[in-house]
């Protein structure tokens, strides 16, 4: 009697899997589309090291080993030399999507949600990183740093999941020294957990990018008349007899926080970015590469 | 009531209500919308703001105003507007009698009446009067009582069918004496007068004053229609002699369904001045008998009906001839062209003369009968005598008989001479004479006499004193040709020549026709007499009511003969139809002698017309406006609060669900023979537009389905390679479809097929009959192999045998079939040279000399019959490629192709019949053949 109920459960299991994985694939297509955009350039050192990439010819010295000699230049005259190539190195990338409810928000259906705006603009700032050599995981130690194009596989299917509560703090633990990071969310929620995360971070050499994502309707406030406004969960709600008074105290509000995070950043030496998800998410990933790559140590 | 800009309110005070109207704007101005809902993760950085304007937002100026609007159009519908209310400057007090005519004469205008009845009765109700109604037609004894009492009960008062009598008069004179003090009346007139009125006005006026109303339009009335000279005669009468006038007379009867309809109408013009009118209508006899009732348009009343009874009903004439019965001459009989004259007019009974008399018809015809028989004799005179028509032909034998020779007989308009003559003939000098125009005072006065009609032969009556007055017809040279006498009531007539076309072509002609309808209907039953009906009781089998319209006379006592004709219409002789056991009579309001007056009042009575103007209360109207303002504030109110857009997709979701509801009845609605008409009727109309080969549904799905590939792929290579260029192929059940569409039939035939049901067969046969061909493919081609016959070739047998098959043959070598398109000598599908078998070339075929080919029938064989499994050979797939394998390389292609060949040829020999057996190609064939 209980085959039935295992097998039962077994493709219920499936079922859900394979609901689960017709998401990703869209995803990983969008991400890796978007990713197909950037010019790949490798991050050289600058300087002499492993790696692929060819850095300078220098003469051999004594303690080069003899398999170093490039004879091919070295047959060229008398000198030996040795073909030094540049030296690359991997960093390690921790990314922090919020999936919280009050990312799930588009203020038109012609718009995205903001949710799937940022996990297409992680996970294509994940592809880039992985395409460069870099290992990129989840903060919070769910999914530790890794390379390979497994890994975007991996990181799809954790980027998918929904959280049910509004504003979820961002992931802090299991930050491996000295790695960048890269935190995308729309930062609406308490600002201490940013806060927190944020020092924590910069405590351990922690480097990286704050991307917020705003619906345009966050940055407008277009409403009018007797308005209840909720979170999205519903755990809070505001009620005003008229809206339109509200919007330049609520933009000075905004941009207030916008500021607070700005400073924050500053202080950590993070860069702030802004996306908005009327805005084509090529830009901001644009954006989001040179930033990844300028706080590189 | 209260009266405010010419609107009536009666609740005044509610009004008042309207002052609130400002409290109320205030009210609603303060109270907001509900508050929209708003998904807004940013909500966090709102926490803490405060409205900084005390103020809340107000509800929009035009969603109160609509609010205003409602409530204010809610409590002025309350406050019960009434337009045109009635004024109480005609008040009176103390009682009010209401006295009514209540005759067919104000039927027409009973609306108005009643109406303005009302409006006396409602105001009579105000003021507090209490009221009693006589009706004139009907009185009863005065009974005052509360007006709204009065008001209900008036619809139930309906005009009656007749006009107050002396006796109706005397019950209201008494009734009016037998009242307690004094009372004004109202008198509704009908405007016609009658004897009697000025006693009751004195009666009236003793006791109070009367206001007369009155219609000012004069009261028609139509009189009981007559006949005479062929024509009815329709008179209508008014009441008032005014000016000109026209009305329109409508005949309705039955039409041949049964069904009651107008099948005639006229106009009666009455002349200035004048108070009668007539005109005379002319239908044909079959109409005419039709008819029940002549109404005048417009006019509901039941005076202007004029029912229609026996008098016009289809005549029984009894034919009667010398003749035994003897068979076959039917042209010569001397009854034929009686019957052809009579049959659609009259009902014609035919036999002996003892058998007929009893029938008592209305019409006897004797055609050329010299002698009755003494009593019948008798009993035929005494027939004549009480109206009958009596209607002699002349012939050989009344020519040959002693009838009437030697003095004049009863039944004979004249004496006769003996023998008779004969003009024109072989041996005879003179030619055939023609007809004089008829006379003045002949009933066939005014036929037109055709050239044609020629009298060769006649009897010649003797010369008489009264013989002039008896000839209603002659000859061109004056010989007598019909003579008439009367008879007690009725007439004898005799047409000196035969009634078939021996002796002239008289009764060719249509004017045999015209001349026989003038007589029988001037033979008509007249109208009875009152002294005629003495003695007899009539039971009323439909009466009318006051306004024409007839009703089941159900438990109305019977009437006396005399009664019905003479005595004025009343409650115990309502018109109607009544029903005397052997004819029925029509007694309409109007007697033939009665005339309309229009009523005279004395001067000191004020009279006037209807023209009350209605009350319209409004109230009803504006509480509806206000519902409608309610539910536009329920939208407004939505709009505003942002829920519209909510609202709007639920009522679109209803209004779809409701649109998928509609069209899935309709459809519902639909399924039924209707519909599958109308696709039959589609499908009938593609396959009729384009050539369509055709193979019958066996049942097996895929012999189905190889006979329609078959066809497809021969359908291709007829478009390719003809100018046949058929449509996709259809496949036809044999037991549904119409067969006519297609030229040729496929009918592979398999082992278990049905068989076809008996209309199938009879499709079949029509279908083979009008030229169509089936081809039938046993497929297995051993068909002829003697004696081993397969189970499909048995099966043909069974589907073959009832149809209409000719003799069969295995295709001869010169058969159109072989060179039809392509010259071919075997006709192999996917086995190859099984026989085939066509229909046999008639025996007398013959080989002419120099010529290879026989003289062959017309026509296509209706029927090909072989197993070669032609569909198999011919069957492609939907890109053109051969669907199944025929023969082995080369050779099968090439089998194939003679396939396809012989599909060609087969549809064009079912196209083309036997164009190619025409010699004009012989010599092109001959060249090729290399002969």
């Amino acid at each position: 009697m209980t085959r039935p109920a295992a097998s039962d459960a077994a493709t219920g299991l499936r079922h859900r899997a394979e609901a689960e994985a017709s998401a990703l694939p869209p995803l990983l297509v969008q991400a890796r589309h978007l990713a197909g955009s950037v010019l790949m350039g490798e991050h050289g050192r600058r300087r002499a090291g492993t790696g692929d990439d060819f850095w300078q010819y220098r003469p051999a010295q004594a303690g080069d080993s003899r398999r170093m000699i490039d004879h091919r230049r070295s047959a060229m005259g008398d000198v030996q030399y040795v073909r030094e190539r540049e030296w690359h190195i991997a960093q390690t990338v921790h990314l922090w999507v919020d999936t919280g409810a009050s990312m799930r928000f588009a203020s038109s259906p012609k718009l995205p949600q903001k949710v799937d705006q940022a996990r297409l603009l992680g996970l294509a700032a994940a592809v880039l990183m992985v395409q460069g050599g870099e290992r990129v995981g989840l903060t919070g130690g769910g999914l530790p740093p890794r390379r390979g194009n497994v890994q975007i596989l991996r990181l799809a299917e954790a980027l998918s999941a929904d959280e049910a509560e509004d504003y979820a703090p961002p992931g802090h633990r299991a930050l491996i020294p000295h790695a960048r990071a890269l935190f995308i969310s729309d930062f609406l929620g308490p600002f201490e957990p940013v806060e927190q995360a944020l020092s924590k971070a910069a405590a351990r050499g922690v480097r990286g990018v704050l991307l917020q994502v705003l619906d345009p309707a966050e940055e407008a406030f277009p409403f009018t008349g007797r308005t209840l406004f909720q979170s999205i969960a519903g755990g809070v709600t505001h009620e005003t007899l008229k809206a339109s008074a509200l919007q330049e105290r609520y933009l000075d509000r905004l941009a207030e926080r916008r500021d607070a995070l700005e400073r924050l950043c500053r202080a950590a030496g993070w860069r702030f970015g802004q996306h908005h998800t009327g805005d084509p998410a090529q830009a901001a990933l644009m954006w989001l590469y040179h930033a990844l790559e300028r706080t590189a140590p | 009531m209260t009266m405010i800009a010419g609107i009536g309110f009666t609740a005044p005070w509610l009004l008042l209500g309207l002052l609130a109207l400002p409290v109320l704007w205030l009210l609603l101005r303060a109270i907001p919308p509900a508050p929209k809902r708003q998904p807004f993760p940013a909500v966090t950085l709102l926490l803490g703001l405060k409205d900084d304007e005390s103020l809340s937002d107000r509800t929009p100026w035009w969603l109160l105003l609509l609010r205003l609007l409602a409530v204010a159009a809610a409590i002025i519908g309350l406050a019960g507007p009434v337009l045109n209310p009635a004024t109480e400057e005609a008040g009176g007090s103390g009682p009010l009698l209401i006295v009514m005519d209540a005759s067919w004469g104000g039927a027409a205008g009973w609306e108005q009446a009643s109406a303005q009845a009302e409006v006396q009765l409602e105001e009579a109700g105000r003021a507090g009067r209490p009221v009693a109604v006589l009706r004139l037609s009907a009185p009863e004894a005065l009974q005052f009582r509360a007006a709204s009492d009065w008001q209900r009960q008036l619809a139930g008062l309906a005009p009656l069918p007749w006009q107050p009598g002396p006796e109706q008069l005397e019950q209201a004179l008494a009734a009016i004496t037998g009242a307690e003090g004094g009372f004004d009346s109202l008198w509704f007139s009908d405007g016609l007068e009658y004897p009697g009125r000025e006693g009751l006005i004195e009666a009236l006026s003793r006791r109070g004053g009367i206001e007369v109303f009155e219609q000012p339009a004069p009261v028609l009335g139509l009189l009981p229609a007559s006949y005479t000279g062929g024509a009815i005669e329709l008179t209508a009468l008014r009441s008032h002699a005014g000016p000109a006038q026209e009305v329109a007379v409508v005949a309705q009867g039955k039409d041949p369904g049964g069904t009651e309809r107008s099948l005639a109408s006229l106009s009666l013009r009455f002349a200035d001045g004048a108070r009668a009118a007539s005109a005379e209508l002319s239908l044909p006899a079959e109409l005419r008998a039709r008819l029940s009732r002549f109404e005048i348009r417009g006019e509901a009343s039941a005076g202007a009906v004029a029912l229609t009874d026996d008098s016009l009903r289809r005549r029984e004439v009894a034919l009667v001839s010398s003749e035994s019965a003897d068979e076959g001459l039917a042209l010569l009989s001397p009854l034929h062209y009686l019957r052809q004259a009579l049959a659609p007019s009259a009902e014609l009974l035919e036999g002996a003369l003892r058998d007929l008399l009893p029938a008592n018809p209305d019409v006897i015809v004797l055609a050329d009968v010299a002698r009755l028989a003494p009593a019948q004799e008798e009993a035929v005179i005494e027939w004549v005598e009480n109206g009958g028509l009596l209607l002699r032909f002349a012939g050989p034998r009344l020519a040959a008989s002693d009838t009437a020779r030697s003095g004049e007989e009863p039944l004979m308009p004249v004496r006769l001479r003996i023998g008779g003559r004969s003009i024109g003939g072989a041996m005879s000098w003179g030619e055939p004479k023609t007809l004089a125009p008829f006379a003045e005072g002949s009933p066939f006065y005014g036929l037109e006499v055709p050239q044609e009609v020629a009298i060769s032969s006649q009897v010649v009556a003797q010369p008489d004193p009264q013989l002039a007055d008896r000839v209603i017809a002659e000859l061109a040279d004056g010989t007598p040709l019909v003579t008439r006498k009367t008879l007690g009531q009725g007439q004898v007539v005799l047409f000196h020549v035969t009634a078939n076309a021996e002796w002239s072509s008289l009764p060719l002609s249509g004017l045999f026709v015209s001349m026989l309808e003038r007589l029988a209907v001037s033979s008509s039953a007249a109208a009875p007499k009152a002294e005629d009906l003495e003695g007899t009781t009539w039971t009323p089998v439909e009466v009318l009511d006051g306004f024409g319209r007839l009703e089941a006379a159900e438990t109305l006592p019977g009437v006396k003969g005399p009664d019905l004709v003479a005595a004025p219409a009343g409650p115990e002789l309502r018109p109607g139809v009544y029903d005397g056991g052997r004819r029925m009579l029509a007694r309409n309001v109007l007697r033939p002698e009665d005339e309309l007056l229009a009523a005279r009042w004395p001067a000191s009575v004020e009279v006037s017309g209807y023209d009350a103007p209605q009350e319209m209360p409004l109230g009803g109207a504006l509480l509806t406006g206000a519902l409608m303002l309610l539910a536009l504030d329920v939208l407004g109110t939505l709009l505003v609060s942002g829920l519209l857009g909510r609202a709007r997709t639920a009522a679109l979701a209803a209004a779809l669900g409701l649109a998928a509801l509609v069209p899935a009845q309709e459809a519902r609605a639909q399924e039924g023979p209707p519909q599958q008409q109308a696709q039959a009727d589609f499908r009938a109309a593609e396959l009729a537009s384009e050539l369509v080969l055709a193979h019958v549904l066996t049942g097996d799905a895929e012999v189905d389905r190889i006979a329609e590939a078959g066809l497809r792929g021969l359908s291709d290579t007829l478009f390719f390679r003809t100018s046949v260029e058929p449509a996709n192929p259809a496949g036809v059940d044999l037991e549904q479809d119409e067969l006519a569409f297609f030229p040729l039939l496929y009918w592979p035939v398999t082992r278990d097929q049905p068989l076809p049901s008996s209309e199938a067969y009879g499709k079949l046969n029509t279908y083979l009959r009008a030229g169509g061909m089936i081809l039938f493919d046993t497929r297995d081609a051993d068909l002829a192999s003697a004696g081993a016959t397969s189970p499909a070739a048995r099966r043909l047998q069974q589907i073959a045998l009832p149809l209409d098959i000719p003799p069969l043959e295995v295709v001869p070598e010169d058969h159109v079939l072989t060179r039809a398109f392509y010259l071919l000598q075997d006709f192999p599908g996917r086995h190859a040279r099984g026989p085939v078998w066509v229909e046999a070339a008639p025996p007398d075929a013959e080989q002419a000399e120099g010529i290879p080919f026989r003289n062959l029938n017309d026509g296509v064989t209706p029927v090909v019959i072989g197993g070669n499994d032609w569909a198999a050979a011919w069957a492609v797939d939907e890109n053109g490629r051969p669907l199944l394998p025929v023969g082995r390389g080369y050779a099968g292609e090439r089998q194939r192709e003679l396939a396809f060949r012989f599909g060609v040829n087969l549809v064009m020999h079912v196209l083309t019949g036997n164009y190619k057996s025409d010699q004009v190609h012989v010599p092109a064939l001959l060249d090729r053949l290399g002969q």
